[in-house]
């Protein structure tokens, strides 16, 4: 497959460094504590977060700080190709490990200690970059429970065609090319996870770190922008039935 | 009876933020500029923003100190009190603080113990010593206590309690050593985010229409039929039969009708982020009765955002 | 089963509800009469690499309180050879899969067993063979469709089995099968052996089974054709949940409910167009040990119920057609 044409387009009409479009839905769904969908392009994640709360197994606990579990459940609708994933698959397992080093760095877990926070995440379609949908959408839905965070962390997919880098890859790309996941911490700009599955050049290296922290941060403001739209509803919502002074007493 | 509707769409551009195509180094500046703008009208942050410097004040909740500054770990407003700069999330579990009232359900009977689910980071703790027991408030503790402590709390059983101290883990401690605690009967609970409940002069509100509620700092509510104040207490008297009882008294058709009606009106204040207090759950249930809105129907759409007009119009 | 209830309620709550909904006139804790639903959201096509989509939602509470009991389902086809698993005709496969965040209380071993019990209740009903849809077959003899039906409980207020069989039928509704047409390869009794013709024949019904022997093989007639509905889409039944404490029955029970309601009966009817309905499924979930002797009732009044939830869910289902008909009408009309 070519990956990028003459003219510099890709298979679907995105420029080398263009990100596809993301949507962010911070509804609240079920009995969770905080829910988010983020749609990148096509790959569409739900995550729901629970806690911090009682843990349910005694053996799970620890002494001086949170446990954060994630499971990840693949829609078997998600893929072109129908596939029923179990949870003890090779590939979700090593998602979801990765998703939990990610967060347990990011989540301030000593403020719980003996507590559980569960993050559940449901892959309703997949076309790439998919652990990159996964951390974003984690990230939004541990903000919206109000579990307290150091950063965001903003992740991006990103692969070398030709020796130069490429941004937000498709399955298609993501077959063809080599490729890595990076998680980054605006804040410091420091990166907490790089998974790779492809082997990759060690010279191409820096040039595709300075390209995926960059676009990190657009993904960022995107997110920023989400969560402070939804903030602002509900402080106005809050607002509008003004309280009684004297209704309150602290 | 069923009817189908379509799913709501989010309110815009508030909850779907949709982007156009961006290459990455376009929109960035603009993106910049309009998430300051956000950050500046509302006293609003974000987890990672520098709020001040440590030298100058100090951090409570909701942020952290690095590298000499303070800054945010939640969504929320930033709130100052002289020195102290706490950032409140819009939406969290419950952080209890000594003296709350909370209103909890038995989830564990232990040794000495009950576990209680009370919307927290891990279940609190109701110790056998901290509960009243039959024969006297002053009674000693005897032993044959632990062994019918289901007789007094078993699992699933709903209570009011006041949060009494902190285990070294963080966990809260709670006691019922009140006539106003105990043992919650002859109504239902409703459960909201606990941001929506405030520390109010009484969490104990008598509505004239024969309902009590009691609100809990955690969120859970209970709506229940209205007890009188002689029946409840009585210093004298403590009658552990009715104070541990599982039986509801008879509660006719109106008290009921009205029951309902507090548990929906709550529950559309609260799907619309208002926060709960008794003169607005009057102004609501008055404003309900005046419409004569059948009860199930409030819960409808279009009811629901009636309703919430007209709360605010009154105000 | 370990459906039957997932939360506790204290002695004194479940009381409180059974007493309401046994008193004369009936009065429930949401104060809905016993036959109301609580409001119901629907909306089809909303996985794009799914053949058939839809998602269900019961009582949500609006954006800001969450709470309901929301499923999603799609369907999707794959080939499958007769000489390995494939059935002539076609066959489906149903799954149900339950997300932790819809059951936060139970282990995982516990999930595991509903999500199983649940796949079998909708499977055997929806896999029979007076429901199957004609047009899985491809080539007879040697290929067929295998259509897999996955639905995902994403969170459980109540009610569930209603809410998976609406999503089931609706995603069933909206399956599109992919035309196919078969290509033979005959030799030519006029050139030298080894040469071979390929004759794509269009007009080739898939239920003809006189020129059988021939066709080896099939091609998709048009990429740009989304396919035909599947056959007998009507038939698809709904299920209704009678919930039932002593003499009386109550529909769309909450999860409180459930806890306080000792039997459940699981009711699933077929109305298929110009016959009578059939009852298709029927379970029994909990319950006392006295038998049912009101259960001939309990079936004919079931009948009424899920009558009117299919007229309902119909009606919604068409609306669902001609919306996203326009909606790609107007895109198309945009993009010009």
């Amino acid at each position: 497959m070519e990956v990028l044409n003459a003219d510099g387009y890709r298979s679907d009409g995105r420029r080398q460094f263009e990100l596809r479009s993301i949507t962010i839905d911070l509804a609240q769904h079920g009995a969770a504590d905080g829910t988010a969908t983020i749609v990148h392009g096509l790959t569409k994640v739900f995550v729901s977060v629970l806690g911090p709360r009682e843990a349910k197994l005694r053996s799970l606990t620890i002494h001086d700080r949170a446990n954060v579990n994630v499971e990840v459940n693949v829609a078997a609708f998600s893929s072109g190709e129908r596939r029923k994933r179990a949870k003890s698959d090779k590939r979700v397992l090593e998602m979801a490990s990765a998703i939990k080093s990610t967060f347990e760095t990011i989540i301030q877990t000593n403020l719980y200690p003996r507590s559980q926070i569960d993050i559940y995440i449901q892959i309703i379609e997949q076309d790439g970059g998919l652990l990159q949908a996964c951390i974003n959408g984690t990230t939004l839905a541990l903000i919206c429970a109000g579990i307290p965070l150091v950063d965001f962390a903003c992740a991006v997919t990103c692969g070398v065609y030709a020796n130069s880098p490429i941004l937000d890859l498709t399955t298609l790309e993501e077959n063809d090319i080599p490729n890595m996941t990076l998680a980054m911490l605006p804040k410091t700009g420091s990166v907490n996870l790089t998974a790779m599955e492809s082997r990759l050049h060690v010279d191409r290296f820096g040039d595709l770190f300075e390209v995926a922290l960059g676009a990190g941060r657009v993904i960022h403001e995107e997110m920023k922008l989400a969560i402070l739209a939804k903030s602002r509803m509900l402080v106005a919502e809050m607002k509008t039935i003004g309280w009684g002074e004297k209704d309150l007493v602290d | 009876m069923i009817s189908f509707s379509f799913f709501p769409l989010p309110p815009e551009p508030a909850t779907i933020h949709e982007s156009p195509q961006h290459s990455l180094h376009a929109s960035h500046d603009m993106d910049i500029d309009l998430a300051h703008h956000f950050l500046h009208d509302s006293n609003l942050t974000l987890p990672g923003e520098t709020l001040t410097s440590s030298h100058a004040y100090m951090r409570g909740h909701g942020t952290y100190v690095h590298n000499e500054e303070v800054i945010a770990s939640v969504a929320g407003t930033i709130e100052r009190v002289n020195k102290l700069v706490t950032v409140r999330a819009l939406r969290a579990r419950y952080n209890p603080e000594i003296g709350d009232l909370v209103v909890g359900r038995i989830t564990e009977v232990q040794p000495r113990r009950w576990k209680v689910d009370a919307n927290g980071r891990q279940d609190a703790v109701l110790m056998l010593s901290s509960v009243n027991l039959p024969g006297g408030v002053q009674r000693r503790k005897l032993e044959s206590d632990e062994l019918q402590m289901r007789n007094f709390f078993e699992e699933g059983d709903l209570l009011v309690a006041e949060v009494q101290a902190f285990f070294s883990d963080g966990a809260m401690s709670l006691h019922t050593r009140s006539l106003k605690y105990g043992k919650l009967r002859n109504g239902q609970l409703v459960s909201v985010s606990p941001a929506l409940i405030r520390r109010l002069k009484s969490h104990f509100i008598s509505l004239p229409c024969g309902v009590d509620l009691i609100l809990g700092l955690n969120g859970y509510i209970w709506v229940s039929k209205h007890v009188k104040e002689n029946e409840q207490e009585g210093e004298e008297g403590f009658d552990a039969e009715a104070v541990y009882s599982n039986q509801n008294d008879e509660i006719d058709m109106p008290t009921r009708s009205a029951i309902s009606r507090v548990t929906n009106i709550i529950r559309v204040l609260a799907s619309h982020f208002v926060p709960l207090s008794d003169t607005i759950i009057l102004d609501a249930y008055e404003w309900a009765m005046e419409q004569d809105a059948d009860v199930s129907e409030m819960l409808h759409q279009d009811n629901s955002f009636a309703l919430i007009s007209a709360v605010r119009g009154r105000k | 089963m370990p459906a039957t209830s997932t939360i506790s309620l204290s002695k004194a709550e479940k009381s409180y509800i059974q007493t309401g909904i046994l008193s004369d006139p009936p009065f429930r804790a949401d104060g809905r009469s016993l036959r109301a639903y609580r409001s119901v959201e629907l909306e089809t096509g909303v996985a794009l690499l799914a053949n058939g989509s839809a998602r269900v939602s019961i009582g949500r509470e609006g954006i800001n309180s969450g709470g309901g009991t929301e499923v999603i389902a799609a369907s999707k086809l794959e080939v499958e050879d007769l000489n390995e698993d494939g059935v002539e005709g076609g066959r489906i496969v149903c799954t149900v899969s339950c997300s932790p965040a819809a059951y936060p209380h139970l282990t995982s071993n516990a999930l595991d067993e509903l999500q199983e019990d649940i796949s079998t209740i909708l499977h055997q009903t929806l896999a029979h063979h007076s429901l199957h849809p004609n047009n899985l077959g491809i080539l007879p003899g040697k290929k067929s469709w295998l259509l897999h039906l996955d639905l995902i409980v994403l969170s459980d207020a109540g009610n569930v089995f209603d809410a998976i069989f609406m999503s089931a039928r609706a995603a069933l509704w909206d399956t599109r099968v992919p035309r196919t047409r078969r290509i033979t390869y005959r030799a030519r009794k006029d050139h030298a052996e080894g040469q071979y013709h390929i004759d794509a024949d269009e007009n080739f019904s898939g239920f003809d089974t006189r020129r059988l022997a021939k066709a080896t093989d099939f091609e998709l007639s048009d990429y740009w054709d989304e396919g035909e509905v599947l056959d007998g889409r009507e038939r698809w039944p709904v299920c209704v949940t009678l919930n039932v404490i002593s003499q009386t029955h109550y529909l769309d029970a909450t999860l409180q409910e459930e806890a306080a309601t000792l039997l459940r009966l699981l009711l699933v009817y077929s109305f298929p167009p110009n016959s009578p309905p059939s009852l298709c499924g029927m379970r029994l979930v909990g319950g006392e040990d006295s038998a049912l002797p009101d259960i001939k009732d309990f079936i004919k009044e079931g009948e009424q119920y899920a009558q009117e939830l299919f007229i309902s869910l119909d009606a919604k289902l068409r609306e669902e057609d001609l919306r996203r008909k326009q909606k790609a009408y107007t895109k198309f009309a945009r993009s010009r």
